[in-house]
């Protein structure tokens, strides 16, 4: 009885992700695209209607609020001069009334979901429409990261008060004893339950009986048909972009009482876990595999409580595990190792430039960072050293991504394995500083030993992460390994009974000595005034991992990885081992993403789990697209322009109020440029075209496109 | 000679359709041996069974006596049994060069490190090995260009030259003339007889009946999956199922007398 109630309680979350899963087929098949950022704009709604109805800037005031915010936030700065020129602020914030009714709210709420698929449409996923794939995936994560940081703005971070649609919470009017389980069922779970079902059975009967819904299909079938039936394939899209993102808000509105944004917007998860159920294609499969996985997860939730549950499986890691489960399960099983014949390209690739010169730039950019480390300068250390640290992560990502292909989006997650693995191997039982929270058990291994052991414990976890990935590809690679992100969280970095104390709250991070240097970047126990000698640290991992990536790139495994990425047919045919070639690469961007793990674990006192939440590596996989995905010199680039890097900083210093969340926001947005203008190649390719180009003019030689392939790209004579 | 290629009872279905039926088929090494058939006859779904890119659902083919069955894919090209493809499938992200490296290389567990520590290679023979690909294939000096950058009959002789890189035994080449000129078709054909002088056997599947009738020693006719006849040139030529199935009467007498021009020609040209 305790289990079936386990799964009726499961209902309300199912209802949820059944109809977020819902909205993602509904999008997948107007237009082809997997939305990550299907979670937020439900998010986004939801708490527009929450704005309207209960709270002003997320703050819970009865009866008040009635503005709503639209979807950006006002990038010009409050300088005098501007008004004098009668440049306005962009508008954001429209009141309407005081305390609007219901119906008024909801309808706004809707309305402002329309919008968000609108502009999606329009400025997004239209031009990226004949992208290749990769540009796809990046350009819904940029939608991702935009609406996040954008709803961070308008609508701040926390959790609602537990006053919702329904008006009503689980304490204060359950079911009781629910079909004489002698259990107390929440009653907005059963309404939840009943609405999902009416609107997902509305929508799949407005695909299957209304001309609406045969012109989608028969689009989604075969697009050039379509056309000639005298169907616009682009208006079916657009249309179909607002109906998943109505789908998406109205279910947002009717949960809003249980999550903040980040839930929220993390729901996409089993969202796209229930959209794989139904095969991207299926409304009702997708109805069907939400509410089984939000059942499914509840259930599993309730057996934890059981005696004999392992204490090592926490109900968190139970809960983000399963829709991971059900999505490698479809995958393994209706997946194939090599596309077959006839199988749509993944598009035209960004291209991954020759490594010429890697000491040069090498002896640079140790140049630039000795003169701004703290032996001369003392106030940019901390922006240094960040700079060099998301530079070493993004080297994991120019290989994986970059070179080989694969769209992972877990490995930020192995550099927090790494982390937990190194402090929990340095520490030895006792505090490391005064101002500890609490002391770590461990063996208290030597510091350049925990590191190599914590090194080695990432390339595991990576290898093992890429034998699914053998045969899971493309953008179904990036959704499986998103959920791996939230499960890992949960499973690994949270679990305290696994990891041992501490892991889920405050890690107090080693004071590493290595061979008798201080290279630890804290000041705390001795008030030294040398961490310099944590920035030199930090510069030869960096430029250890720059060679590798850069002479990876020059030798054998370096083509095989790009063969892999443009062809793995034509790879297996010329003889390449796709499988064993894949998982080396998963191992060397592990290898990378650990020394990444390390450099966090010296820089900061206390670590928590938080640091290595999604939206963190999903930025860092922003800003080394937008710097470059295919070279080590994009790495850096995206490592200078990234989140606490040096020219953000520096931008936050000179412009006025542009705090961290702008700067998320507008690296967004430079990246679903990125993806529709370079198509990946960044901002370090940008530059190097450029200046080829220019003495190309000035000698007179530019060189002309091949007119009988008829070839865009002028400046592939300089690839190899 | 010895039997480098066979296959018995080779059968593979998609669906309840035999696309190959009970294939009985030879290639001895040092030979050139051709497969014609029209479109649909099931010649690619051969080739593609024999490198295990379909899934065979009866019968057996071994490779220079060994059985292929157990063997992916790389496995077998690693054995030397490399072919095109139809649709070219080059990397198009690599220049010519690079692409003939990827086939090239042979695999090493040290290949890894070889990399990461930047071990300078001399002037080896897999070098070599890509220069003469690319001499034969007759693209030497486009190597440093991107395949997208070729025009599509050039792109079919990378789609070759990678082929040949991986200095094969077998190679088997999926329509290599197809989208070429006559010029071109015909050059390409006194291009691929030379490569018997380099111990590597060619299996040829091919539209272009007058390439086919010029350049194989030995023929087999598919029609429906299946082999309907088999022999020298001359042989096919008379053959009046042949005639019937694939070139029509008139026509086929027709291309068999330019192929016969052709082939002294082709001779002439080798010696």
């Amino acid at each position: 009885m305790d289990v079936l109630f386990g799964a009726f309680a499961g209902l309300g979350a199912g209802a949820v992700f059944a109809i977020l899963g819902v909205g993602l087929v509904v999008a997948y098949r107007g237009s082809g695209v997997i939305n990550f950022a299907h979670g937020a704009v439900a998010a986004y709604t939801a708490f527009t209607w929450d704005e309207l109805r209960n709270t002003t800037h997320g703050a819970y005031v009865k009866d008040d609020g009635g503005s709503i915010f639209l979807p950006w936030f006002d990038p010009i700065p409050e300088w005098g001069f501007l008004k004098a020129l009668h440049i306005n602020n962009l508008p954001v914030e429209i009141y309407i009334m005081n305390d609007p009714p219901v119906w008024l709210a909801a309808l706004l709420s809707l309305a402002m979901a329309a919008f968000i698929g609108f502009l999606m449409h329009i400025m997004v996923f239209r031009p990226l429409r004949n992208a290749p794939l990769l540009a796809k995936v990046i350009g819904s994560v940029g939608v991702m990261l935009y609406l996040q940081s954008v709803a961070n703005l308008n609508f701040g971070g926390a959790n609602r008060a537990d006053n919702g649609f329904w008006e009503f919470t689980s304490t204060n009017e359950p079911i009781r004893n629910f079909l004489g389980m002698d259990r107390n069922l929440a009653g907005s779970t059963l309404y939840l339950a009943v609405a999902a079902l009416i609107i997902g059975t509305a929508t799949w009967a407005l695909y299957r009986f209304t001309r609406f819904g045969l012109a989608t299909r028969a689009a989604d079938e075969n697009e050039k048909g379509a056309t000639l039936l005298g169907y616009s394939p682009q208006l079916l899209a657009g249309l179909n972009w607002v109906i998943s993102s109505v789908l998406a808000g109205a279910i947002g509105i009717l949960f809003i009482h249980r999550a903040g944004p980040p839930t929220f917007i993390l729901f996409v998860v089993p969202a796209l876990a229930a959209a794989l159920v139904g095969s991207l294609t299926s409304i009702m499969g997708a109805l069907a595999g939400g509410f089984g996985i939000g059942m499914i997860a509840s259930m599993g939730v309730n057996a934890t409580s059981y005696d004999w549950w392992p204490e090592w499986l926490p109900s968190d890691g139970v809960r983000t595990f399963a829709p991971v489960l059900v999505m490698i399960l479809v995958l393994y099983f209706r997946g194939d190792r090599l596309p077959i014949r006839g199988t749509v390209g993944v598009g035209r690739q960004p291209r991954a430039p020759f490594a010429k010169h890697p000491l040069v730039g090498l002896g640079i950019g140790i140049g630039i960072v000795v003169l701004m480390s703290n032996i001369f300068t003392a106030n940019w250390e901390s922006t240094l050293t960040t700079t060099l640290l998301s530079i070493m992560f993004m080297l994991s990502l120019t290989v994986l991504v970059g070179f080989l292909g694969q769209i992972s989006l877990v490995q930020w997650s192995l550099a927090g394995f790494a982390c937990w693995t190194l402090i929990r191997l340095s520490a030895d039982g006792t505090k490391i500083r005064a101002m500890d929270f609490l002391a770590i058990d461990g063996p208290g291994w030597p510091d350049p030993l925990a590191a190599l052991a914590a090194i080695i414990a990432a390339v595991i976890l990576g290898v093992l992460i890429s034998i699914p990935a053998l045969r899971i590809r493309g953008v179904q690679l990036a959704v499986v390994t998103l959920a791996a992100v939230v499960a890992i969280e949960d499973l690994l970095l949270r679990n305290e009974p696994l990891m041992g104390a501490g892991a889920a709250t405050t890690n107090p991070t080693p004071d590493p000595n290595w061979f008798g240097v201080e290279v630890g970047a804290l000041d705390e126990k001795t008030f030294r005034t040398d961490y310099w000698k944590y920035t030199i640290f930090a510069l030869i991992f960096v430029a250890i991992g720059g060679l590798i990536v850069a002479n990876l790139r020059r030798g054998i495994l370096g083509r095989r990885f790009l063969a892999i990425r443009s062809n793995e047919r034509a790879a297996a045919a010329a003889g390449v081992d796709v499988a064993r070639t894949k998982m080396i690469g998963f191992g060397v961007s592990s290898l990378l993403a650990g020394m990444a793990g390390i450099l966090v674990a010296y820089k900061v006192p206390v670590i928590t789990s938080e640091y290595f939440n999604p939206f963190v590596g999903l930025g860092f996989l922003a800003f080394v697209y937008l710097g470059g995905i295919t070279t080590v010199w994009g790495a850096i680039f995206g490592g200078l322009l990234a989140a606490g890097g040096i020219i953000s900083e520096f931008g936050s210093l000179h412009f006025e109020g542009i705090t961290q969340a702008y700067i998320n926001a507008v690296g967004a947005i430079g990246l679903v440029i990125n993806a529709i203008v370079t198509n990946g190649e960044g901002v370090a390719l940008m530059l190097t075209n450029r200046s080829k180009e220019m003495t190309g003019v000035m000698r007179g030689t530019s060189s002309s496109p091949n007119e009988v392939s008829g070839s865009i790209d002028a400046n592939t004579q300089e690839v190899s | 000679m010895s039997v480098l290629l066979e296959t018995k009872d080779l059968t593979v279905t998609f669906g309840g359709l035999n696309a190959n039926n009970h294939v009985d088929l030879k290639v001895d090494s040092g030979s050139f041996v051709g497969l014609i058939g029209p479109n649909g006859a099931g010649k690619t779904t051969f080739i593609d069974a024999i490198t295990g890119f379909v899934p065979t659902s009866a019968g057996s083919a071994t490779f220079g006596g060994q059985d292929l069955s157990e063997l992916k894919p790389h496995q077998r090209a690693q054995l030397g049994l490399v072919r095109t493809f139809q649709s070219l499938e080059l990397f198009e992200d690599l220049s010519v060069r690079d692409n003939l490296l990827v086939a090239a290389y042979p695999t090493r567990w040290y290949t890894l490190l070889q990399d990461i520590f930047y071990v300078k290679q001399k002037k080896n023979d897999v070098e070599e090995k890509v220069d003469w690909a690319l001499e034969v294939a007759g693209i030497a000096h486009q190597a440093d260009i991107l395949p997208t950058d070729l025009p599509h009959g050039q792109r079919k002789l990378v789609g070759v030259a990678r082929a040949l890189a991986a200095q094969p035994n077998l190679v088997l080449l999926d329509e290599p003339a197809a989208g070429l000129d006559t010029a071109e078709s015909n050059s390409l054909g006194t291009h691929l007889r030379d490569l018997l002088k380099h111990d590597i056997t060619v299996f040829l599947i091919d539209h272009d009946m007058g390439l086919v009738l010029s350049v194989c020693d030995y023929i087999y006719v598919m029609d429906f999956g299946k082999i309907i006849a088999e022999g020298t040139p001359s042989e096919i030529r008379t053959n009046p199922e042949v005639i019937s199935a694939y070139l029509g009467e008139e026509a086929g007498e027709i291309q068999a007398r330019s192929a016969e021009e052709l082939r002294d020609m082709t001779i002439e040209g080798n010696e």
